[in-house]
């Protein structure tokens, strides 16, 4: 009844306005399975390889992956969930992990559990944990953001410091660092954007903190992460050893432009900086500084992402079966997408195959995917709650404000009240 | 000329000059930046480069651009011609024929003018749900149909409509439809043209609406093509100036051939 | 008087069916959707899990600080930048009309350009102008208008002058069209009588050209007070960072209402009541300027 109502309706607006001939929706083909992600080079690419290798074995299956940006695909998908409406959804979509729970949990049901099918042993905890709602787990881990410390070799030396020199920092010795490569280079040592609270998130996991508690309330006041992460901030910018960018897109231009001397980000990164081919060699990567915290190691992370498989799929299992037969069982994929795209993958198991014992030599023959699985294996769990975004936007309201003279209490106490009024 | 008028006159056309520099120069730039390698775009190299054929190879291959293109084109067009049909129509309904009820209407109608777009997102889209129209070009047109403004802009240049023109054709004993079609058109041609450059440009430029409704990549507009090409981890500026020039020859394509109409247009819709 | 049965009911027949299709289409994409809008700004809650909450919204309304940046910032656009805009064009259109104009189609066409670009374009134009090395910044260097390149992105006064800039850049010659129309209907010889009577030219253009360009300037007042309080695309693009925080601007400094309304559906979690009620918001202060503006123009008319 209903459906014939919608045939009905749905002729008569075609030709009562254009003809509907022209506009023939397109029927989902029997076994597509519709990926959402971002990023042409790097999740794009990989659910390829990915879905190269799955239809090889599974040649009734096509595999259809639509690039959008980052907030569209979380635009397109809130749209969706909050429409209801299952056609105007993918079969697999990538969702920060930051953002999971917040899916998960303000839309019930509308994701497939994974938890019967998936061997979920062989991954990084911390990946688990965060898409573990009431006892079922509902994503497929992906990346890691684990975090490094990247800088141009060839700056610091002409700073009169070595590669030794930049093991074990404090964040205290990099400002000091980045006072003298500007004195003697020109150079910056930093891109640095006050609306992006992605240093302060760095800090404040590398120290077991986050903005929430273990049972997601807010933890603001009184944490000692978070004010750790604005003092250094606060240092950074009236040190003035940054170079002020605006957006994403500036923010990368300015270390592969050779603008800057460092870049302390996620894993994820790597492939960016080594498209710059002229600037092979000149590359090296070291532990994140630390913070003066109880407990703060120099691990963290920062984005990474997990697959999600929609409830509505009419194509379930087969995108089950998808995730399942890559991504927790392929070794040997995980050595590929490290290779060509620089991912690090959360299986442990990939861990020990050949590509992460491969000397780099864009960072002048370091085996740089081993340190970066050594620190993966460090990084603090914390719950990033359903609140991440909300809290983000109030901490970088703040951000400008240190450089300005605002004291960083101030700075939290502003950050609170904000911060109370928009997790409800 | 006395001196000072002299010095008026220069002041004058120096101010104009400047400031049609300044209209254009974003244009410059693009042109410029199209034959220019990211590095030197983000430096602000303001000399042609050697690049363009490197970055326009590269856009025909990131972008499929014959094909979204063609969407682009195909949305526009149709959601013109659909919007100026019915909103011509209307228009010229509400100021011909007045009733109490449809000057109601019409007022709810100019209402719906000062509703922000994003607060209908969610429910238009439930709605194209249930019509099953997610994903179809014709989701996109829809909703843009029956423009508050557009009916507005026809009702307004109705009043100058002669009623003479009318009262003739009546005597000869023509239907309402028959006036509308054979004299009111014809009367208003430069009234259309005038609209259909500005809902031309607005249905060409639509990004948000079409981004939300639109799901596979055989369907995405030329826009959504850019706006996921300047989004990327690493944006290719030479590349996403050869799209913005794709992007933006349409829209100066119309607006140079109805030029002339277009400002006759806008002289009937101001009285 | 009233008309004759017969021609009333021949009235409503052609009127209904004239406005029909564009009423059915307005009811089902706007008028449903603006109900719906109404009754979820009754609603809490996260996602689709809503619950009734009365005025809850309207009371968070009054302790949301983010709310109350959006508010100020939309208004001081409002305030700063309509006016900027439409006096400018205003100038220009008066400048152009002036049939001894050499260059004027020229002059014209081109302030007029920057219109037909689309919005995404432009943004993405923009920003690399704009940018801290970037061309505006040697201009401006080389000109030895500043000493030290102006951090148009990264610091909450400069972005909001770049984003007022790109509006002006923008919208300005659109504007101007709709004055350069008007002023073409405008007798020429109401201008020789007075430049005959030895009228100044900054008094003909008070006493005469703005009091016969009111309804036009009322109308450009009045969709310029629509574009700005509802301004969203430039805000969201030009300086708006893409970060995962989605600040708009540097310290939030170009949060708009509509980014905001956007961010609360679509960035956040999604909080669909909450983001109506900001949306009233928006609707309720057009009204009001709306009426304003009228109220104003009126009054002259006496």
């Amino acid at each position: 009844m209903q459906s014939r109502d919608r045939i009905r309706l749905k002729s008569a607006l075609g030709a009562a306005a254009f003809g509907a001939a022209l506009f023939a929706a397109g029927l989902a083909q029997a076994k597509t399975i519709t990926v959402w992600c971002w990023d042409p080079n790097f999740n794009v690419a990989i659910m390829k390889e990915a879905g190269a290798r799955y239809t090889k074995a599974h040649p009734d299956v096509t595999i259809e992956i639509v690039d959008f940006s980052k907030p569209d695909v979380e635009q397109k998908l809130q749209a969706g969930l909050a429409s209801g409406v299952a056609e105007a959804l993918p079969d697999i979509v990538l969702i920060e992990d930051y953002g999971a729970q917040k899916y998960l949990q303000s839309f019930p049901g509308s994701f497939a559990p994974l938890s019967g099918t998936v061997d979920y042993s062989g991954f990084a905890p911390y990946k688990v944990e965060l898409m573990t709602l009431d006892g079922e787990v509902y994503g497929m881990p992906f990346d890691s953001g684990v975090t490094g410390l990247f800088y141009r070799k060839d700056y610091i030396e002409a700073a009169g410091y070595t590669a030794a020199d930049m093991q074990n920092l404090t964040w205290d010795k990099f400002i000091e660092i980045g006072k003298a490569v500007e004195a003697k280079t020109g150079k910056k040592m930093l891109g640095y954007d006050t609306s992006d609270a992605g240093l302060t998130r760095i800090i404040m996991q590398s120290a077991g903190q986050w903005y929430f508690d273990k049972e997601g309330g807010l933890a603001i006041e009184g944490n000692a992460a978070l004010k750790a992460a604005l003092d250094v901030q606060k240092k950074i910018q009236e040190a003035g050893i940054y170079k002020p960018a605006t957006g994403w897109n500036d923010w990368v231009a300015k270390f592969t432009s050779g603008d800057v001397a460092a870049v302390v980000t996620g894993v994820w990164i790597t492939g960016t900086i080594k498209a710059q081919a002229e600037q092979s060699g000149k590359w090296g990567v070291a532990p994140i500084p630390t913070v003066d915290v109880p407990g703060a190691v120099a691990a963290s992370n920062l984005g990474g992402s997990s697959w999600y498989v929609l409830a509505s799929s009419d194509v379930k299992d087969e995108a089950i079966d998808l995730l399942d037969t890559v991504y927790a069982k392929d070794v040997d994929f995980y050595q590929t997408i490290l290779q060509d795209r620089g991912a690090v993958g959360s299986l442990l198991a990939a861990r020990t195959g050949a590509a992460y014992d491969t000397p780099d030599a864009f960072f002048g023959g370091e085996k740089i995917w081993q340190s970066f699985s050594k620190w993966l294996g460090e990084i603090p769990a914390v719950n990033y709650g359903i609140f991440t975004n909300e809290v983000d936007a109030a901490v970088a309201v703040q951000l400008p404000k240190l450089g300005k003279g605002e004291s960083v209490d101030a700075a939290i106490e502003a950050i609170a009240a904000q911060a109370k009024v928009q997790v409800q | 000329m006395s001196p000072s008028r002299l010095a008026t006159r220069a002041g004058i056309y120096a101010f104009l000059g400047l400031f049609a520099f300044l209209s254009v120069f974003p244009f410059l730039w693009m042109i410029v930046g199209m034959t220019n390698r990211t590095g030197d775009i983000i430096l602000g190299r303001f000399t042609l480069g050697d690049a363009f054929l490197e970055n326009a190879r590269n856009f025909f291959e990131q972008a499929d651009a014959p094909l979204v293109f063609w969407n682009s084109a195909k949305i526009a067009i149709l959601g013109t011609i659909a919007t100026l049909a019915v909103s011509s129509i209307a228009g010229y309904g509400f100021e011909i024929f007045r009733s109490p009820a449809r000057e109601r209407i019409y007022g709810v109608l100019l209402l719906t003018i000062m509703i922000p777009f994003a607060v209908l997102m969610i429910p238009l889209f439930v709605i194209m749900g249930k019509l099953g129209l997610i994903n179809t070009h014709i989701a996109v047109i829809l909703p843009t149909v029956a423009s508050g403004f557009v009916v507005f802009y026809f009702r307004q240049a109705t009043k100058a409509f002669p009623s003479e023109l009318r009262d003739a054709a009546r005597v000869d004993g023509l239907k309402e439809w028959q006036i509308f079609l054979y004299i009111y058109v014809p009367t208003m041609r430069s009234t259309y043209a005038a609209a259909f450059v500005i809902v031309f440009m607005t249905a060409w430029n639509n990004y948000l609406w079409p981004l939300i409704v639109l799901q596979t990549n055989d369907k995405k507009t030329i826009t959504l093509a850019i706006s996921s090409l300047a989004s990327a981890y690493y944006p290719d500026y030479g590349v996403v100036m050869v799209g913005a020039l794709v992007a933006t020859l349409p829209t100066l394509f119309v607006f140079f051939i109805m030029q002339r109409q277009f400002v006759q247009g806008m002289l009937g819709s101001v009285k | 008087m009233s008309p004759r049965p017969g021609l009333r009911r021949y009235y409503d027949i052609n009127g209904w069916s004239f406005v029909g299709p564009a009423v059915a289409l307005i009811l089902l994409f706007m008028a449903y959707p603006i109900v719906w809008s109404l009754w979820m700004s009754f609603q809490q809650g996260r996602g689709m899990r809503l619950s009734f909450a009365g005025f809850g919204n309207i009371i968070r309304l009054t302790q949301d600080p983010v709310f109350q940046l959006a508010l100020g910032n939309t208004v001081l656009f409002f305030v700063v930048q309509v006016p900027i805009m439409l006096t400018l064009a205003l100038f220009i259109a008066v400048l152009l009309d002036d049939p001894h104009l050499k260059f004027r189609g020229l002059l014209r066409t081109l302030i007029f350009l920057p219109c037909v670009m689309s919005l995404v374009v432009y943004s993405v134009l923009f920003k690399s102008m704009f940018l801290l090395d970037g061309i505006v910044n040697q201009t401006l260097l080389a000109l030895a208008i500043v000493s030290e390149p102006i951090p148009w992105m990264s610091d909450p006064f400069w972005a909001r002058v770049l984003l007022i800039t790109a509006i002006t850049w923008r919208w300005t010659g659109y504007n101007m069209i709709f004055y350069l129309a008007a002023l073409q209907n405008i007798d020429k010889s109401i201008y020789e009588a007075s430049r005959i009577d030895g009228v100044p030219s900054y008094a003909r253009f008070f006493r005469l050209t703005v009091p016969m360009l009111k309804p036009v300037i009322l109308f450009t007042t009045v969709t310029s007070t629509i574009g700005t309080l509802q301004l969203f695309d430039e805000a969201r693009n030009i300086v708006a960072s893409d970060t995962s925080a989605g600040t708009a601007g540097p310290g939030d400094s170009v949060l708009t209402l509509s980014v905001y309304i956007y961010n609360l559906t679509f960035r956040f979690m999604p909080n669909f009541g909450y983001a109506a009620t900001v949306s009233y918001v928006i609707v309720v202060l057009v009204a009001l300027l709306a009426f304003v503006q009228f109220y104003v123009a009126r009054e002259r008319d006496r």
